[in-house]
Order: structure tokens, then sequence, then C-alpha cells
């Protein structure tokens, strides 16, 4: 990036959409100031989203490339920053720095199977992908998404998972935690669920981002159902200031989660020193 | 390099004018009793004659506050550096090295730091030989000495009625051909080899550190981390006087009942239990111990990774201002035998 890379892109705010029922999820469609502007990324990376006087923080890009016109980002309002965010109205104009940081590794999914696994709000770097694949479905064989919230009312992007639900190139299972009246898919942990409907290991690639402690009881299945470490992918969240490897906050060993991630593998993090 | 100078120290004032027509001059000052960089208006405020001051020089360029970008949400306006480059003298090697290793952090990569890069890729160096290192130096122990000239534009030596000057980049040589200088005689290099010699041999016993990296490469879950977390008490002293800690917050703040906004960016520590606290309230380094070890293992283990060498100067300001008496040393020697 030439220029200075401190100094935001000032962006339009096009359309704010409160995604889950207890109002703590917006979704943002973001675009350029500037039309001339150009941007390129791919599934996986992140931005810095900032209010200048408030602050800055970073979010993954909820959008794929494939889709012309807005950057899209879900921000849960838990801090200063997120809560600046959501008091943001339409046709204000927000800084946007990025893209930064690496990407999943879609050119070593070609030709092979991909699992997505997923719990709540993470799901936005995954959808991502997941659009991003279907635009390229013809270099991609089977896809399975595996995607759990709580309850339904806090599954991201639910117009949009009923389209995918129409689809015949995808397995899509949604799940929830525990059972509601009128829900008639899956429940149970995404652990669980994953162990009962995940493809075979062979030829396949693993992405699965969550919560922690989704995570944590996760990778053990998909261990045990003959996944390599190489082939499970996750994307790590960290405070981070700059963007750039030079602040020097989220480091996990000599890797900094902002340049050298946010997307890692299994085998990767098992070379690290934990640090969760 | 080309011939060693010398200039009468009588004509010192004249030296420091050539660097006033050209530069932003920046040297040691005393300011109430402790002695650090600053701006200097006139050659009459530089202290040359001081051992290595208290706090280093990377303020000069990486400043302890900055205004990154000011504005309101409309227009953001980054800050513009005066065109007039900076020059420091008075600076000691280890500081000067220093500066070549934010320099790897902040001027390589993708992105470089443009206000970082302005300021020191422009600058000129002009280091002072440390005839006098002081208690709790070790920059011995890091591949470097108090003559050292890594990161020198011009190496100055004092030797007592002169000084020398030793030109070490295409930069400083072409400053110098401005100042007319005889060159230095025999008996000069002599004396001054003889003051480079005695700082050196002043200086305490060496340790051999190369096995320092691997030993840090098996320490992660050493007791002697719990040991050392006992007596530190995260001040963060020994970051904020490094001169290579380089961690930065980025701030915002607004001037009330304006719509004037600045984003500024702020020295920073791993020691600080916030530093990586998140907004949900989750802390990856949850207590003082993953945080010392952060601040141990960024700079001997990690930095050895990413830019090849360890993040130390040996410049002593960590053990010497540290209010508890943990002295880094004792640490790297402790994690050796270890090892």
């Amino acid at each position: 990036m030439p220029g200075n890379c401190y100094v935001p892109i000032s962006m339009t705010v096009d359309k704010i959409r409160t995604e889950s029922d207890d109002r703590t999820l917006r979704t943002f469609d973001l675009s350029f100031r500037n039309k001339e502007q150009t941007f390129d990324y791919l599934p996986g990376q992140f931005c810095q989203l900032s209010i200048l006087g408030r602050g800055e923080a970073p979010f993954g890009i909820a959008s794929s490339p494939t889709e012309e016109g807005f950057l899209r980002f879900t921000v849960n309002r838990v801090g200063v920053v997120t809560t600046a965010l959501h008091y943001l109205a339409q046709g204000e104009t927000i800084g946007l720095r990025g893209p930064f940081g690496n990407h999943y590794p879609v050119e070593k999914f070609n030709g092979q199977n991909v699992l997505i696994v997923s719990g709540g709000f993470a799901f936005t770097t995954l959808r991502s992908l997941g659009v991003y694949m279907f635009a390229h479905r013809g270099d991609f064989a089977d896809i399975t998404v595996i995607y759990g919230a709580r309850r339904p009312g806090l599954l991201l992007y639910c117009d949009e998972l009923a389209e995918w639900e129409k689809r015949d190139d995808l397995h899509l299972h949604l799940t929830i935690d525990k059972d509601v009246a009128g829900w008639d898919k899956k429940v149970g942990f995404v652990p669980a669920v994953t162990e009962e409907v995940a493809p075979s290991p062979r030829n396949t690639w693993a992405v699965v981002c969550g919560p922690p402690v989704m995570i944590k009881y996760t990778l053990p299945v998909l261990l045990r159902l003959g996944f390599p470490p190489e082939r499970i992918y996750t994307s790590l969240e960290r405070r981070m200031k700059c963007g750039i490897g030079k602040c020097g906050r989220c480091n996990i060993g000599s890797k900094y989660v902002c340049t050298d991630g946010p997307v890692f593998s299994y085998a990767e993090l098992q070379r690290l020193p934990e640090q969760f | 390099m080309s011939k060693v100078l010398r200039l009468d120290k009588k004509r010192l004032d004249e030296f420091v004018a050539a660097l006033f027509s050209r530069y932003r001059l920046f040297g040691p000052v005393d300011s109430g009793g402790l002695m650090r960089f600053a701006e200097v208006e006139s050659a009459g405020a530089l202290r040359l004659d001081i051992a290595n001051p208290d706090e280093s020089a990377k303020g000069i360029f990486f400043p302890q506050t900055e205004t990154l970008l000011t504005g309101n949400q409309g227009e953001v306006v980054p800050t513009q550096e005066p065109d007039r480059p900076i020059a420091v003298i008075g600076i000691r090697p280890c500081d000067a090295r220093g500066l070549l290793m934010l320099d790897k952090v902040f001027g390589t990569g993708e992105h470089n730091d443009p206000y970082w890069t302005r300021r020191y890729r422009n600058a000129l160096i002009v280091t002072m030989g440390c005839s006098t290192p002081r208690a709790g130096c070790f920059c011995n122990w890091l591949g470097s000495g108090p003559f050292s000239t890594e990161g020198s534009d011009i190496a100055l030596t004092d030797i007592g009625d002169a000084i020398l000057l030793e030109p070490r980049s295409e930069k400083g040589m072409d400053f110098l051909k401005g100042i007319p200088c005889e060159e230095a005689s025999a008996a000069d290099l002599r004396k001054a080899a003889d003051i480079k010699e005695r700082a050196e041999s002043s200086m305490a016993g060496k340790v051999d550190v190369s096995s320092l990296k691997s030993a840090l490469d098996r320490a992660w879950d050493s007791p002697l981390w719990d040991e050392l977390t006992g007596k530190c008490l995260s001040c963060a002293a020994c970051a904020y006087l490094c001169p290579t800690c380089h961690c930065f917050d980025i701030q915002d703040e607004k001037a009330s009942g304006t719509n004037q906004c600045r984003r500024i960016r702020i020295w920073d520590s791993c020691m600080a239990p916030l530093f990586t606290k998140e907004a949900s309230g989750h802390n990856p380094r949850p207590t003082g111990k993953e945080r010392l070890r952060q601040r141990v293992m960024h700079k001997f283990n990690y930095f050895v990774d990413v830019y090849g060498e360890m993040a130390c100067v040996g410049c002593g300001r960590c053990i010497r201002s540290c209010p508890v008496n943990l002295d880094i040393r004792e640490v790297l020697v402790r994690f050796i035998n270890a090892g």
C-alpha cells in the first residue's frame, strides 16, 4: 500500500441491518466515497473500521470479492468502538484501513471438498468464503457447511441461509443448542453435529471458526474423523491496533496474528506456544 | 571508510553550527538533572561531556506521543513532518544500533511506517564513542561495544583537547566535506585507541549469549517465570527506557464542544494488563507471568525469529532504572544455565 498506511479510506454506510434478535449484532454494507478506489481482497482477510474521535477496531470482511459494489462487516456491540459503530446511521461516513492479513487458502481447496464449521457470530468471514466458492463453484468438489448458534435468533444472515438451503450443490446443516418450537433443523452443539454429518476426510479441507470453546471441542472431533492438522484451518482474533505487524500486541510466539494470520492451519498452531 | 579528521574542541561550535544550518539538531541535554535527548536551539544547551543519557534516543524518531491524524469524520489529514531533516549528536553506539533495530520493525515489511521512515531515513546520526560505560552497561554481550559504529554516519571520539571525526557513511562523508579539518595525527589515533581500549576493558565480564535463543525455545514452562514475576512490579519503566521497545497504542481524542478529533500514537508496554485485554473481557496474557515472559521472549527469542537478532543493545537502562533491582543480565544467565 503506497502512502500513509494509517490514513483510513473514506466509506459511506449504505445499508444497516440488525442481525440478531438481541440486537447486539449489526451488519453494515459500505461503499467507497471515492468511486475510483480499488480494493482487492480474499475471504478471511480483515479491515480496521474507525470513527475518528472514538477509535478503531478490527473486523473480518463478511462480503466476498465476487460481490461488487459493497464491503460487508458484521459488528458485535461490546466496547467503545463497536457501540459507536452501532449508532451509525445510513449515509454517514466511516474510515476503513485494509485489507490486512492472509486469507483462507482457497487455492489449496481447488478441486477438493471443503467443510466449513462455524458457531455464533464468527460466521462472517465464512460467509465470505461460502459466497466466494459458490461464485467459482466449478473449482471445488463437495461443500459442507455446519453452522450453529445458541438459538435461531442468533444465526447471522438468515435470509441468505434460506437461499443456501435451496442449493443442490451444498450440504447445509444448521443447528441450535436447545430445541425451540418451530425449529425443524438440527439440535445440538456444533462438535456433536460435526461428528454426525462431517464428510469423509478424504480430499477434504476443514475451516473452523467460532467461540474458543467450540473450537476446543471441534478440533478433536475432526482429528478423530481423520482430518490431518495440515488440512484444518481456523482464524484467530486478537486485540490489534496497527494491523501491520508493528504495534506489537497480537503475537502468539513469533507469529503476528495481523500479518502472519489471522488464518492458521492447526499444524501451524501446534508449533506455537499455547496462548489462547 | 575514509580518513579520520581532527576537530579542535575550540571549533566544536563551528561543527554544531554546520549541523544547525542543515538539520533540526537533537542531542543530550540536562533536563533538571535528568539527562535526555531533546531538540536544541544552541550549542550551549548540548551536553556532550556526560555518560550515556538516562533516556534513550528512540523518542526523537518514535515520539512518546504523536498525532497521526487530525480532522473530523469527513476529512482526515495526516500530520505533516517539517521538511528539515533531523541530526542527532552525542548518541551512543548502543542507541544508534537500537535505531537500526527499530528501523527493521517500522521501515520494512509490506507496510512501512511513514512517520518513522521519513524521520529516520533522512537523518544524520553522529555517534559519540562511549569512553565511560556506566554501571549496568553490557553492550559487549550483544556483539557490540562502546565504540561500535553500526548505524552511525559520523563517529566521534573525544580525545581531550580535540574530537576525532570518522565518516561512517556516504551521508557522513558528504557532510564532513563542508567542515575544513586537518587529518588526525598518528598520536591522535593512538590516544583514541587507548581510550577505546580502556572503555572496553572497564566493562564487566562478558557472557556468551549464543545459546540463549535455543535455551528460551525450551523455556516456555520454566518455573523461573514464576520466580521472576514475584519480584517484577509490571511498572514498565524498562520498556519506556528501552531503545528497542517499539510497542504502541493508538487512541482517539475529541476536543469537547467541537468536531475536531485526532488519532494519537502513544508508547505502550506488554507489561500493562490492558495491553492484550479484549473488549469481551478475555485476556490472552492474564497475569504478570505471561506478560513478563512476553517481554523477555519478544526481545531474546521472537525478534530473533523475525529479524535475525536479539532486540537488546545492552544499554543497561532497564537495569539502572528498575525499582526492584531486577537485572536482565541475571535473567539471561539463569535461562542460559537452565537451557
